[in-house]
């Protein structure tokens, strides 16, 4: 019982490089006692035959029960279906919207997919304006697909938005760590001044408050906010909170 | 037997007198010329006149046929057709590779608007099909898949190595255990080698 997890458990909170192997060999026991122990390998391992490879850099990570997973700092956004995303729409043809979403091939919108939007009824989408959507199709082999309505035909917060406000890109580490349900960096920024925000997983955050110069220095905090542990940038937050007022 | 005489286009071969036309060549002012480059055939036909055609390999080629079983490979997916190049026909292979396109609807028999091409077919995997339509000039040949023992013979996983049919929607990888969703062929059993 204690091989697979000990093999893992060992180096939780490491380092792992690519081409690391975990290798079980189940011990021969006479009494048949073998038990089997089910292990979800999540993003950056993968099975092979009778061992585990790790094959992204990173610090291995464990959740209960026995789900395990490499962390890693990526900034290079790959498509996946399910995730939302900020896109900018860089043209109009026909039918479908091309927007570009960051990944190596730009991704279509189809002008019904939006709430409300009918033959008749054509959604007002401009080249150049900002779209938050869902992935429906995104692999490898195909180019990705966009839509902004839910699977029960409601918007339920996608669709076009900012007509204002600043968009930039942040690495996507940063991005899991801002959708967290309890993210720490939000509710400290939250104390200093009202904003809004909208977070891509794909890597891209857009901000707007009240003046020009508010929605800067909540740019320059969550950029910085990267590299940082939350002791440096709870004090950091201060100075700043402190010096706008 | 003589070489093989070479000819271009245009090129008169000889008058009605001699032979008859055949594949290759067109009549013009009671004389036989050639509409195609390449070797010149005489074939004699007993008491009748000889046959003359031109044809561009010394053996024939063969050709997919409405309704006959083509082994192609996938060579791009897209949410509303497969295009396949065209390997063998029937158990001869073909010297140039033909193109062909297997439209969503012609993917299953059942259940035709919930396919999707992703979960069907890959780029890279040998597909069993049959031709339904030699198409137009420009389009491509009409296959389908919708037959139990038409479909993905040969497919390879993202791991890398060649996958192993579950059922007649999934394959699974030996080495990561990973199962991916094709559209399967239920191979006769006599043609499957132990």
């Amino acid at each position: 019982m204690d091989t697979i997890h000990a093999c893992f458990k060992e180096k939780i909170g490491e380092v792992l490089l690519p081409g690391d192997v975990f290798s079980f060999r189940l011990p021969e026991s006479g009494d048949g006692s073998i038990k089997t122990e089910k292990i979800i390998c999540g993003p950056g391992l993968r099975r092979n035959g009778e061992e585990v490879q790790v094959c992204k850099s990173g610090i291995l990570r464990h959740k209960q029960p026995n789900m395990y997973w490499i962390d890693s700092q990526q900034r290079r956004y790959v498509p996946a279906k399910g995730e939302s995303v900020i896109g900018v729409v860089t043209s109009k043809s026909g039918d479908i919207f091309k927007v570009d979403v960051g990944g190596s091939e730009q991704a279509s919108l189809s002008y019904l997919a939006f709430e409300g939007a009918t033959k008749r009824n054509r959604p007002n989408v401009q080249v150049g304006d900002l779209v938050y959507g869902q992935f429906t199709i995104a692999n490898k082999d195909m180019e990705p697909e966009l839509v902004c309505i839910d699977s029960c035909g409601r918007a339920n917060g996608m669709g076009v938005f900012g007509a204002d406000g600043l968009l930039f890109k942040v690495s996507l580490g940063l991005v899991r760590r801002l959708l967290a349900p309890q993210s720490e960096i939000i509710k400290d920024l939250e104390k200093i001044f009202p904003f809004e925000l909208v977070v891509g997983m794909n890597g891209r955050v857009w901000v707007k408050a009240k003046t020009v110069q508010q929605t800067l220095i909540v740019t320059n905090l969550l950029e910085t906010s990267e590299n940082m542990t939350s002791q440096q940038r709870q004090t950091l937050f201060k100075r700043v909170a402190e010096g706008s007022l | 037997m003589s070489p093989m005489k070479l000819c271009v286009p245009g090129e008169r071969l000889c008058s009605t007198e001699d032979c008859i036309p055949g594949t290759g060549t067109y009549l013009r002012h009671g004389c036989i010329f050639a509409s195609l480059a390449g070797y010149v055939l005489r074939k004699n036909e007993g008491e009748e006149l000889p046959v003359i055609s031109v044809v561009r390999e010394t053996e024939a080629q063969l050709l997919p046929d409405v309704g006959a079983i083509v082994t192609c490979k996938v060579m791009s997916i897209n949410p509303r057709f497969a295009k396949v190049h065209i390997l063998y026909v029937g158990s001869t292979p073909l010297k140039d590779r033909f193109r062909g396109t297997i439209r969503r609807e012609d993917v299953r028999a059942t259940e035709k608007d919930k396919v999707e091409t992703y979960k069907s077919f890959r780029p890279g995997d040998i597909v069993l099909a049959k031709v339904i339509s030699l198409g137009d000039v420009q389009s491509n040949y009409l296959l389908t898949t919708a037959e139990n023992e038409l479909g993905v013979v040969v497919a390879h996983s993202e791991a890398g190595a060649q996958m192993v049919p579950i059922s007649w929607c999934e394959m699974q990888c030996p080495r990561t255990h990973a199962k991916e969703f094709r559209k399967v062929a239920r191979v006769q059993p006599e043609y499957l080698q132990a």
